[in-house]
């Protein structure tokens, strides 16, 4: 008798545990990966707090609101979705790129990839980083102007002490003197810095728009 | 069988203890009012106008005193340094159509009632549409223009259709006129007569609106075009055409001109000591003749913390002290007395240290607003001098060192090595960490700092002087020099600093920045005249995004011929690691989605 109300009460938590799996889907699975570039190469940005953002959007339903996507340091992202077509577009005003704000349309069925083509208002060409003997780093670069009648604010050189490098994720910061197009050199003294690694990057500030455009990231130390 | 009649009786009687005789249930709420209650008396309409009242509190103030941390007047100086490295897309942001409703719905019924006289009814009408100007100001200059509504009250039925209840933004420039207007016809319902602490809206504090209302508008449409790119959306709802700047700066003049000329209100400077004067000025109610507008405190029931919270320690009354301590930034940016730099002399042409007899000498021939705004050290508060000292430096092999203890601790011969109120590099709670304290708004009443009684002190939010410096922007603004020198010039005098022969935009973004430090206008000041993205640009390099901390040091070292002198080392705040950065998405707040999918006629913001 009594292992009856065992059995039953047993049966009973059990049940209650369950539920009727209508409601419940599994979550999105289907990997879009990609990069945003200019005439095939990608574009350097700040990748921390969120900073340069693409926006999915998806027809059909009620409400359009914008799936984020977060553009990493190296202009790739990377996004969890459904399988669908979506449509890809620039967060106004945002990147170091012309506010054209192309729709891309993208495909997703599993696993799949994309471009985001965008005309940057300037490039920073062969980036070479170089230590001397004396423990000075030595950036040398070229900024080449793309597009746009944006002037140039500064032009600095960056190390941190992580590979996320960007204005506010450094521990210094050179600014070269007379900022402009073409060729540059940008040292910086390293014996002040006593972190284990250091990472480097060179990156441009346009007048009147917020994010600045970036080099490769290359660990000197 | 027994059994089976025992279950059924069982049954029976508890299925009867569900029966109940009398209504004892059926009652009618004692917390809530039925608007025939509420407009059945005079009292009753008050308390819910005092409802609305304690609803408009955005920003920093003194019951929310962790917001002053964001901008450069002041950094945390709790236990861990606050690692905010830019300004959210909803920093500040108010969007309150909640609110609108209620004082609609207020207004219908108070148009209504039959307890109030005609004149009771159209001053508490006139302050109530007041608050929700306010409410509409507090929006337009976070977010620039939204839905206007007007006295319509929205009310929903199943099944209508809801886009009649969806309204489209108004640009900027309609709702600072909409503002504006409101003001304009509230302004002669309402008393002339300042009110009890200024804790309520009378005809200057709608002419003050007014006031500051058209100056943001005109500085925005002024300056917006003068940077690139311009912040603009297609329909206007953010940014002003550049040819509406005069128009508005006229109307600045105008009402400030109104409130100056009105004789009600004065700027306060009974005391020879400035210092004071300014501090019980701006703080003290007792005999107060300039405050026109403030968010007034009151024990019992809503004192609140500001004192308690950041007392300096060897003053404090509870356990808390030091959450939020000026930066060095804001006491440099406060003139000396015939030298307009305000910069401390530390260290001499050869970056050799500047010795000083006393702590407080380094201030001396300060702006006397800097003593009723921040404590520094060497000041007084409470009748007892305030002892900083963040350690002792000796030299060695002709470098200085310093010798450094815990929180209030003396060396072996008794000699204090770091005093209680630091300054201390470190991560102890309730720890001065940038050298100064802050005064205004401090209260001196005993008991005051304590969590159990609290502070009564006001917050201010339309004083005289603003006026009188409303009026000098707008007048140098509108090519009125010699008008707008001789209004700056009284705000300064009152400071005791020199006069000034010449005005320009940058004097008054100075005065303003010193006169109303922690009074919520820094920020919203450099956000219209578009200074904002750079003077806070986010770069280490620049003294006016990275925030700074003093620490003074006395010299013991008996070999030394400067034994028992001060130094003081400036050094970045540690507490503030990382530069302000305000960027150009940061000049209007984003749009909340959830808003947008309510109402998808709103547009949204730029850079959003």
């Amino acid at each position: 008798m009594k292992l009856k109300y065992k059995a039953i009460s047993i049966i009973l938590f059990i049940l209650c545990l369950s539920s009727c799996g209508l409601d419940n889907y599994d979550e999105p699975s289907s990997e879009l990966s990609g990069k945003v570039t200019y005439n095939g190469e990608a574009i350097g940005v700040k990748g921390t707090v969120e900073s340069v953002q693409l926006h999915l959007f998806q027809d059909g339903y009620d409400l359009r609101t914008e799936i984020p996507v977060f553009v990493g340091q190296d202009g790739s992202f990377k996004a969890l979705l459904f399988d669908g077509v979506y449509k890809m577009v620039a967060r106004d005003r945002n990147g170091p790129w012309l506010n054209t704000r192309d729709t891309v349309l993208v495909v997703v069925k599993g696993s799949s990839t994309c471009q985001y083509p965008v005309t940057p208002y300037y490039m920073i060409n062969n980036t070479m980083f170089d230590v001397d003997n004396d423990n000075k780093l030595t950036a040398s670069f070229e900024v080449e102007k793309i597009a746009g009648n944006n002037t140039i604010e500064s032009i600095f050189l960056l190390v941190s002490k992580t590979s996320f490098v960007d204005n506010v994720s450094q521990v210094a910061r050179v600014n070269l003197e007379k900022p402009t197009t073409g060729l540059a050199n940008i040292s910086l003294d390293l014996n002040s810095l006593n972190e284990r690694f250091l990472f480097a990057r060179v990156g441009v500030k346009i007048d009147g728009v917020d994010e600045a455009i970036y080099s490769k990231i290359e660990k000197i130390k | 069988m027994k059994k089976i009649i025992y279950r059924f009786l069982l049954a029976i009687i508890s299925s009867a203890s569900f029966v109940a005789c009398s209504d004892f249930l059926d009652r009618d709420p004692d917390k809530i009012l039925s608007n025939e209650q509420i407009f059945s008396e005079e009292i009753m309409i008050k308390s819910v106008i005092a409802n609305f009242y304690g609803r408009i509190n955005w920003g920093q103030h003194v019951r929310d005193y962790e917001q002053y941390i964001y901008i450069d007047e002041a950094c945390s100086s709790r236990e861990n340094p606050d690692q905010t490295k830019d300004f959210g897309n909803g920093h500040w942001r108010v969007y309150d159509y909640g609110l609108i409703r209620e004082i609609n719905l207020f207004l219908k019924d108070l148009r209504a009632t039959e307890v109030l006289s005609d004149t009771e009814k159209k001053q508490y009408e006139a302050e109530v549409r007041f608050i929700r100007a306010w409410t509409y100001f507090n929006m337009c200059r976070s977010m620039g223009g939204m839905p206007i509504v007007g006295d319509v009250i929205f009310d929903y039925k199943p099944g209508m259709d809801v886009t009649t209840l969806q309204y489209s933004r108004s640009t900027e420039a309609e709702l600072y006129d909409y503002i504006i207007k409101e003001c304009e016809e509230i302004a002669p319902m309402m008393s002339d007569a300042p009110t009890v602490n200024g804790a309520r809206a009378n005809r200057w504090t709608a002419q003050m609106l007014r006031a500051r209302a058209a100056i943001y508008a005109g500085s925005i449409a002024k300056y917006n075009s003068l940077i690139t790119p311009q912040i603009t959306t297609e329909g206007a709802e953010v940014g002003i055409a550049a040819d509406k700047a005069n128009g508005y700066y006229q109307i600045a003049l105008a009402a400030s001109q109104e409130v100056i000329k009105s004789g009600k209100y004065t700027l306060q400077d009974a005391r020879s000591d400035k210092g004071v004067n300014f501090y019980e000025a701006v703080t003290v109610k007792d005999n107060n003749t300039e405050i026109i507008w403030s968010q007034d405190n009151k024990y019992p029931g809503y004192a609140h913390e500001f004192t308690t919270g950041n007392s300096p320690f060897s003053h404090k009354e509870d356990i808390d002290a030091n959450n939020i301590v000026p930066v060095l930034n804001l006491v440099e940016d406060f003139e000396y007395k015939t030298q307009r730099n305000g910069s401390l002399k530390l260290r001499d042409d050869n970056g050799e240290y500047i010795y000083y007899d006393n702590a407080k000498d380094v201030f001396a021939d300060k702006d006397a607003r800097l003593y009723g705004t921040v404590i520094y050290p060497g000041s007084v508060y409470k009748g007892k001098e305030v002892y900083y000292q963040s350690g002792q430096k000796y030299m060695e092999d002709g470098v200085w060192k310093n010798r450094i203890g815990a929180r209030g601790s003396v060396d072996s011969e008794g000699d204090i090595l770091t005093a209680e109120n630091g300054p201390i590099r470190d991560n102890t709670n309730f720890t001065n960490k940038s050298g100064f304290n802050i005064r205004k708004f401090i209260d001196e009443t005993p008991a005051s700092g304590t969590r159990g009684r609290g502070s009564e002190v006001w917050f201010t939010r339309f004083r005289f002087s603003e006026a009188l410096l409303i009026a000098a922007e707008a007048n140098m603004e509108l090519g009125n020099a010699a008008d707008a020198i001789t209004q700056i010039n009284k705000v300064r005098a009152r400071g005791g600093i020199q006069d000034l022969t010449s005005i320009d935009l940058e004097d008054i973004v100075r005065e303003r920045r010193v006169e109303f430090a922690y009074e919520n206008h820094r920020y919203w000041d450099l956000k219209r005249w578009r200074k904002a993205h750079t003077v806070w640009n986010g770069e280490d390099g620049n003294p006016k995004a990275k925030m700074y901390a003093l620490f003074p040091y006395k010299i013991k070292d008996a070999t030394h011929p400067q034994n028992g002198k001060w130094v003081f080392d400036k050094q970045a705040a540690h507490m503030a690691p990382y530069p302000r950065y305000f960027q150009y998405r940061n000049y209007y707040n984003f749009i909340d989605q959830s808003w947008i999918n309510n109402n998808p006629k709103l547009v949204k913001n730029p850079y959003q």
